[in-house]
């Protein structure tokens, strides 16, 4: 592939995927959010393959089959039944209105373009172009956790951030060493199944996921 | 293979804790057991360390402990060895039989393995990467001790704790791969980029602005799990929540893992810049940290918190040392080993308070020396401690904290924190005061059992020790830990 068109095709993927992660702030509904974020997910997996197969990188596509199989799939199965389960399909008014919501992650995108100007500047890479896309994604993904009043979009949120930091090794190192990559799936996937542990029981204790409703502990 | 052994104890543990292999109650003492020879490995290991310099495993030293290593594996299993010890002779944790089902004393071991495991995972491996892995793996071990009650608050402190550990950790992710990305791109790919050693050797040739930003995202990252302000708001839900055992451990050992893993960026970071950088963030932080601990110690009403509270301060402390050069890093590992022993027996102690008085409400728990004298002697023994009083370790570390700080030319730094010290210490000396005396509420049980409180003899030696002098083999291997930060 000639380097012009992939980096403009690496770069597309990066837009993309921010885009889905700001899909999750006009939706309403959980279920929605979670084909977000599987959608979210397939793409990063088109990026890996797209890297992998311009620099004949046979590891890069290990790490895309287990994205694919973690969080195209297991992850969003194991969350739409905790979605079904709990019985809760909207989102609960959120701290921030959309409109608000997206001028702030606007500003976050222009923000993590100012934060990546070094890295950027230093990449001789044909993947920089999506380096502050990348960054993006794991600001909005903080946003969407501080923003939702629902734990299960809270995990989403954090998922969405994870898939930021997972867009940003894979453009700017094409990826982390393999032990750690593994390290790194092992752990979201423990975390991921804890979270719905204790989304179970918010549930049971408080008959809602509304997490604002937990305010006990103060100061 | 000293460091597999090491890391062994642990697992071995976890393992004995599966249904079918040891009764329960042996379970208990099977960890208590295996915690103590750990901390057998980690002194040996020490002095192996202070004979040699690095004890290492596996290719290109994927096992590795230096001074740094060695001082936190004595914490870390020091800790460990007592609070397994002390939560097995009777104090079960405290919801094991709401829970019913699946055997849930068995869960707790099998997880508080798990959690000795990756902190000591944590401070011995060399890859950075396979570090963060480990340091992300606690937060997940520890999130069903914390909810082990299921009570409404352990809920929600379960939940802040997992939902701010995960994003904060990640965070720190950003920083690793940031600072990858940086050796790849300046030094070019290698398998071993993420070993530290590797990482420490050619950071001179790294890109400054990329390495500058590494370390903000590492300190927001690791900040969170070391508890220091303004990414502390999950501690004191998290460690007032967790049965007495755990949360000693999280307050005396694993908020200092979460400090080293910010302190091994730091010597590379150091090395790119110059010291000038990092102290300067690890000073700021470090005076918010105090200043956060300090308001609310004062409007404290529950002792547990107040205790999570003053781990915060410690913690300050603590990052405060690493910004003040060799010295200040000597005070700040001292202060480490002082502040887990005191720290790991007040928190054990006011488990048995609250079992005793059935609240953690500071206005409730009076007369506390005439319900429990030797519990509540060791309890204001412990506090006058963590307040800095001599004859106890936090005495001599402090003050060698503060002299490094002058010697340093930061008298205004080490104003500030010394009124913030004076306001902690009225603060907590108030509220003992008012828990040792009075009239205790009608229908408390009195009486002690002196027994239970056997383990906590290491607690004290080690405090009233290092209260009067430094011996000579821990200054050495202390020196061999500073060593790493000279420039």
């Amino acid at each position: 592939m000639a380097p012009a068109l992939f980096s403009r095709l690496v770069t597309l993927a990066s837009s993309l995927v921010l885009l889905s992660g700001l899909a999750v702030l006009w939706r309403h509904s959980l279920a929605a959010y979670i084909r977000t974020f599987a959608r979210q997910s397939f793409l990063i997996v088109l990026a890996i393959l797209l890297i992998a197969a311009q620099e004949r990188d046979v590891r890069l596509c290990v790490v895309a089959a287990l994205v694919l199989v973690l969080k195209v799939v297991l992850i969003p199965r194991v969350l739409h039944r905790v979605q079904r389960h709990v019985a809760a399909d909207f989102e609960i008014h959120p701290y921030v209105n959309t409109p608000l919501s997206l001028v702030i992650t606007g500003i976050l995108t222009l923000l993590s373009y100012a934060v990546a100007a070094p890295v950027v500047s230093l990449a001789d890479l044909p993947t920089r172009g999506g380096i502050p896309l990348a960054l993006a994604t794991v600001f909005v993904g903080l946003f969407i956790i501080i923003s939702r009043r629902s734990a299960l979009s809270q995990i989403i949120g954090f998922l969405i951030l994870e898939n930021g930091i997972a867009l940003l090794a894979v453009l700017a190192t094409f990826g982390v060493p393999l032990i750690v990559e593994l390290g790194v799936f092992l752990d979201v996937l423990l975390g991921v199944l804890v979270m719905q542990v204790f989304v179970y029981r918010i549930r049971e204790t408080f008959d809602t996921i509304d997490v604002d409703r937990m305010k006990d502990l103060r100061h | 293979m000293l460091l597999i052994a090491l890391l062994a104890c642990p697992l071995l543990a976890a393992g004995l804790a599966a249904p079918g292999i040891l009764a329960r109650a042996s379970v208990a003492r099977a960890g208590a057991a295996l915690s103590g020879l750990a901390f057998l490995l980690s002194i040996v290991l020490a002095g192996r360390v202070l004979a040699g310099g690095v004890v290492s495993f596996g290719p290109e030293e994927f096992l590795r402990a230096d001074g740094l290593s060695a001082v936190l594996l004595l914490v870390v299993t020091g800790v460990g060895f007592v609070a397994l010890w002390f939560g097995e002779g009777g104090a079960r944790p405290p919801a094991a039989g709401a829970e019913g089902g699946a055997e849930p004393g068995r869960r707790y071991h099998a997880l508080a393995g798990l959690f000795l495991f990756t902190m000591l995972l944590a401070i011995t491996v060399n890859n950075v990467g396979v570090m963060w892995v480990a340091i992300e793996a606690t937060t997940i071990a520890t999130a069903f001790l914390i909810g082990l009650h299921r009570s409404k608050a352990a809920l929600e402190a379960s939940w802040k704790y997992i939902l701010i550990g995960s994003v904060g950790i990640a965070l720190a992710f950003v920083g690793t791969v940031l600072a990858y990305f940086n050796f790849v791109q300046r030094v070019g790919g290698t398998p071993y980029a993420l070993h530290w050693t590797v990482l420490s050797r050619v950071a001179v040739l790294l890109d400054p602005d990329v390495t500058r930003l590494a370390f903000v995202f590492v300190l927001v990252g690791y900040g969170t799990k070391a508890g220091l302000a303004p990414m502390h708001t999950w501690l004191p839900d998290a460690h007032s929540e967790a049965p007495a055992p755990i949360s000693a451990m999280m307050s005396g050992s694993l908020l200092a893992v979460a400090l080293y893993a910010i302190l091994r960026f730091k010597v590379v970071v150091d090395a790119c810049l110059g010291t000038a950088f990092t102290d300067r963030m690890l000073m700021l932080t470090a005076l918010l940290t105090l200043a956060v601990a300090a308001l609310l110690l004062t409007r404290q009403a529950n002792y547990k918190r107040l205790l999570a509270y003053s781990s915060v301060e410690h913690m300050g402390l603590m990052c405060l040392g690493s910004a003040l050069g060799t010295a200040g890093v000597i005070a700040a590992l001292l202060h480490a080993l002082s502040h887990a022993a005191a720290k790991s027996m007040t928190i054990l102690l006011a488990g048995a308070i609250r079992d005793r008085y059935g609240t953690t409400s500071l206005a409730s728990v009076r007369g506390l020396l005439r319900v429990m004298p030797w519990t509540g002697a060791l309890f204001a023994a412990g506090i006058l401690a963590l307040l800095g009083l001599p004859p106890a370790g936090l005495f001599l570390s402090e003050m060698l904290l503060l002299r490094a700080g002058f010697t340093a030319g930061r008298t205004w730094v080490m104003g500030i924190v010394l009124t913030l010290l004076a306001m902690i210490f009225v603060a907590i000396l108030t509220h003992l005061n008012r828990m040792l005396y009075g009239e205790p509420p009608e229908g408390t049980s009195r009486g002690d059992q002196p027994g239970r409180l056997l383990p906590l003899g290491l607690n004290l030696a080690v405090l009233i020790v290092l209260g009067l002098w430094i011996p000579g083999p821990l200054a050495r291997l202390l020196g061999r830990a500073a060593e790493i930060f000279a420039p």
